[in-house]
């Protein structure tokens, strides 16, 4: 984008004169301040000539204590005197004060044609002063004389060159934000204009570089041209119009709006084409300009974001955040029996369409509904204000007489409060069809009228088509693939014989034991009664008869042995002499014939 | 009897556990997608998807919502893959199978609904594995407790028999039918064009048939960058490995990469 075009042919004209510069005179280099001395507060021009090369090899800062100097861009300049054309190449510098102080720039080295050239040094001091005073009255830096060869100093005083503004002058920028405090959605339009020293031809680089974390600006749209008069000096002005939206609350502080450019301002006229006479000639402007890049910034913009408050929000609250009004249509009002019908709800206004959810259907019994497609008919090239239309495809299921109404909240930033919406139903007689109703294109019919329902287990949609809400988590294996099955499994396996052994012992414990130690205990029982003095005669025939069948011997042998026992028992039991204890001789015969019968001859064998 | 209450209650919070629910918000994805803004919504599904939270599990619905976004974008063989996963991790959830079967339509891709898929919308395999191995597992330590407490009430021993039985049975039967078991054995043609099915693994190989984009396979076997696979009608042969991808998708590693 080029403001003023005049300068082709001069730029011809430098390049012959380049190109006739191309037996160069020596190489030189100086250094030149634009001030000596600044006051406090404001700033400095430090350029670096280089004479009689095309490039060179220059260091981008200058470690100075208390100052602060930084390659800003570079230029080239075409002299020639009486003829004579040279080339320099200057490169500028900005001298920022961060103190107070006399101070000297030291000597610059400088790689040029393969040689290293050294500057000489120069004072610099910088007085004290207010800020705002040393602003309002900082003079616009000198104008500098084309740094020449000695000698060819002209004797005469120097001729008045043309008139370098500082940079600030020549582009600066503004941003207007109607608000500073923003609610999270809310659209805000802001305004940036980008002014340009309309003295100078300029051409636009790029695209405005603006916006932030947690912040969107809307795409800009061609900007607007225009002129102003600032402090007499006439600018062109470019104004850029947006749209700012916030996505999280919080402060932030957005980084000043950038615009590349560059500008061709005069300079680097030699002796003889700085004549007023001359530039008359040349249209009333210097043939001899040079090229500088500008990065033109607006100042900061400090926001504060606002959630949107949780209280009294609508349930049909969709984020559109704005001030709109609704309007509902019915497209067709008399359908055919079991023809769908066409609601269309229409939300007008201003603020965030894009994130504008549709409005909810109310009174729907009766009518089987869609998801809305919907379209957005803007006023302005930033989509602020428009009419956003949501068509709702409807098929009656039951004879009806009135469409379904419609409820649309928004949150309204100037009422700092949700605002509900409604329509109510509009006439619409419609009857349903005898035959099913196919599914319309893009739209699929809810679950429930297909006959096959929604499973529970699932978090199914209010209509098929829409995004479901909530997440919940499924493994991507079978659970007998999973280890924390299997372990369970194998808890349970262990848990069940645990509990079964459990149970055994406890049983066993409330029978007395297992059969072979109640065996054991009885036969030591037996044995006792046996052996016991006082025992009559019976009981302990009673006891070696069933001692001698617990035993565990051929059962010959122990019918042998039972045989004479049982005999004796019952001639005690039924004769006489059965209750008085059994002779010492007898019972010793008697130990000596159970203690046949088996090797434990107290307790025998156990089978 | 403690002991045991302790146990079943961390199987049933165990259970609970693989059915939890995750604090991812789709909200604002949803939100796009509802604004009409779908490219940038599946933009957010896909990197919801991509999130250590899902790098154990998946979830059906953040599937179902790309799919969704995917369909309205114009990748419909894209959507059937995002369907086909929504459908293994809920094989009963009838909004995918319907868009399944919508997409597969319009791809040209038969698609059969079996027994099971229905019987899929009353009981989940998931439930049927858990449900069953637990009640067949209470029936069992209903019947060793009853054997010992109370042996002669044989009709309460033949009942917790029968949960025992019949508990394992309908887990051993959603687990054979449980489609994750065979899911990582298969793989959905995503190429654009449809690939040519070969006899033997190289681009020389006799062509055996074409598989359309969006077909279910099998695959039967891995040879470097050709697989052998089956399309469930009788068609197999070899095909370029990057025609195919897997069901079961790559998980997201934990740190979130």
């Amino acid at each position: 984008m080029i403001f003023n075009g005049h300068t082709g042919w001069r730029l011809s004209l430098a390049a012959v004169l380049t190109a006739a510069s191309l037996h160069a005179a020596d190489v030189s280099v100086s250094a030149e301040l634009s001030r000596p001395d600044i006051t406090a507060g404001t700033m400095a021009e430090l350029q670096l000539k280089v004479t009689g090369a095309q490039t060179a090899d220059v260091p981008k800062e200058i470690d100075v204590e208390g100052l602060q100097i930084r390659l800003t861009g570079q230029s080239t300049q075409v002299q020639m005197v009486n003829f004579k054309v040279s080339s320099s190449v200057v490169y500028s510098y900005i001298v920022m004060p961060l103190r107070t102080g006399d101070f000297t720039i030291p000597a610059i080295g400088v790689l040029a044609d393969g040689r290293r050239f050294v500057t000489s040094a120069l004072p610099f001091s910088v007085r004290p002063g207010s800020a705002a005073s040393s602003a309002a009255s900082a003079p616009i830096p000198q104008p500098m004389l084309p740094q020449m060869p000695p000698g060819m100093r002209p004797r005469q005083a120097p001729r008045p060159a043309p008139q370098v503004p500082s940079a600030n002058r020549l582009a600066f920028g503004e941003i207007h934000c109607a608000k500073k405090s923003i609610y999270v959605g809310e659209m805000v339009p802001v305004e940036i204009q980008f002014f340009f020293d309309a003295h100078y031809p300029v051409q636009v680089r790029g695209k405005v570089d603006f916006g932030g974390e947690g912040v969107l600006a809307e795409r800009f749209p061609d900007p607007k041209e225009s002129h102003e008069e600032r402090d007499g000096v006439t600018y062109n002005v470019l104004t850029f119009h947006t749209l700012l939206s916030a996505v999280k609350p919080g402060s932030v502080d957005l980084a000043p709006a950038k615009l590349d450019s560059q500008m061709q301002i005069p300079g680097g006229a030699p002796p003889g084409f700085d004549d007023p006479v001359f530039q008359q000639l040349l249209g009333g402007q210097s043939p001899f300009t040079q090229s500088r890049d500008l990065a033109v910034k607006t100042a900061p913009l400090h926001l504060d974001i606002m959630p949107l408050p949780k209280e009294k929000r609508p349930d049909s609250f969709g984020g559109a955040v704005g001030q709109f009004d609704i309007d509902a249509v019915v497209a067709n009002p008399h359908p055919a029996p079991g023809d769908p019908a066409t609601l269309l709800i229409k939300i007008g206004g201003k603020g965030n369409f894009k994130a504008m959810g549709p409005p909810v259907l109310t009174n729907a019994e009766g009518w089987r509904t869609y998801p809305p497609t919907d379209k957005f008919d803007s006023s302005d090239e930033l989509s602020y204000t428009g009419v956003k239309s949501f068509d709702y495809t409807l098929i009656a299921q039951q004879d009806r007489q009135l469409s379904p109404g419609a409820e649309f909240s928004y949150f309204d930033p100037v009422a700092q409060q949700y605002v509900t919406l409604t329509t109510k139903p509009l006439p619409l007689v419609s009857t349903p069809g005898s035959a099913a109703v196919p599914p319309l294109s893009g739209a699929v019919a809810p679950a429930s009228a297909q006959g096959s329902p929604i499973p529970k287990q699932s978090t199914g949609p209010a209509k098929e088509g829409d995004p479901l809400g909530e997440i919940t988590l499924r493994s991507w294996t079978t659970p007998v693939q999973r280890p924390e099955f299997l372990i369970a499994s194998l808890a349970m396996i262990v848990a069940t014989v645990a509990l079964a052994g459990i149970l055994y012992l406890r049983d066993l414990q409330a029978r007395g034991g297992s059969d072979r130690s109640r065996r054991r205990r009885r036969i030591a029982t037996l044995w006792s009664v046996i052996n016991a003095d006082t025992s009559d005669a019976i009981s302990v025939y009673d006891a070696a008869v069933e001692y001698a069948g617990m035993m565990d011997v051929p059962e010959s042998a122990r019918d042998a042995v039972t045989g004479p026992l049982k005999e004796q028992r019952d001639k005690l039991k039924y004769g006489t002499g059965g209750s008085f204890p059994l002779p010492p001789a007898e019972r010793e015969s008697l130990l000596a014939t159970l203690r046949g019968l088996g090797p434990g001859k107290t307790g025998g064998s156990i089978s | 009897m403690k002991h045991l209450m302790t146990f079943l209650l961390t199987l049933g919070l165990l259970t609970v556990s693989l059915c939890a629910v995750v604090p991812v918000d789709s909200g604002s994805a949803n939100a796009q997608f509802h604004a009409g803004r779908t490219a940038e919504a599946l933009s957010s599904y896909r990197t919801l998807l991509a999130s250590s939270a899902f790098a154990k599990a998946g979830s059906f619905e953040l599937w179902y919502n790309r799919g969704l976004a995917e369909e309205k974008t114009g990748e419909p063989v894209a959507a059937s893959l995002s369907f086909r996963r929504a459908l293994i991790l809920s094989p009963g959830f009838v909004p995918a199978r319907r868009q399944l079967s919508k997409i597969l339509e319009s791809l040209g891709v038969p698609f059969r609904e079996t027994p099971i898929d229905k019987a899929f919308t009353l009981i989940s395999p998931e439930a049927m594995i858990l449900g069953g191995a637990i009640l067949g597992w209470l029936g069992l330590l209903a019947f060793v407790v009853l054997f010992y407490a109370n042996r002669e009430k044989k009709g309460y021993l033949a009942l917790a028999l029968v949960c025992f039985v019949l508990g394992h049975g309908v887990s051993l039967a959603g687990s054979m039918t449980d489609p994750r078991r065979v899911a990582a054995s298969q793989g959905v043609v995503t190429s654009k064009t449809s690939p040519t099915l070969r006899a033997t693994p190289a681009d020389s190989g006799t062509a055996a048939g074409t598989l359309s984009p969006g077909t279910l396979t099998s695959i039967l076997s891995r040879n470097g960058a050709w697989w052998y696979v089956s399309d469930g009608s009788g068609h197999t042969g070899w095909i370029p490995s990057d025609t195919i991808t897997p069901l079961i998708p790559a998980l997201p590693s934990a740190s979130g990469s």
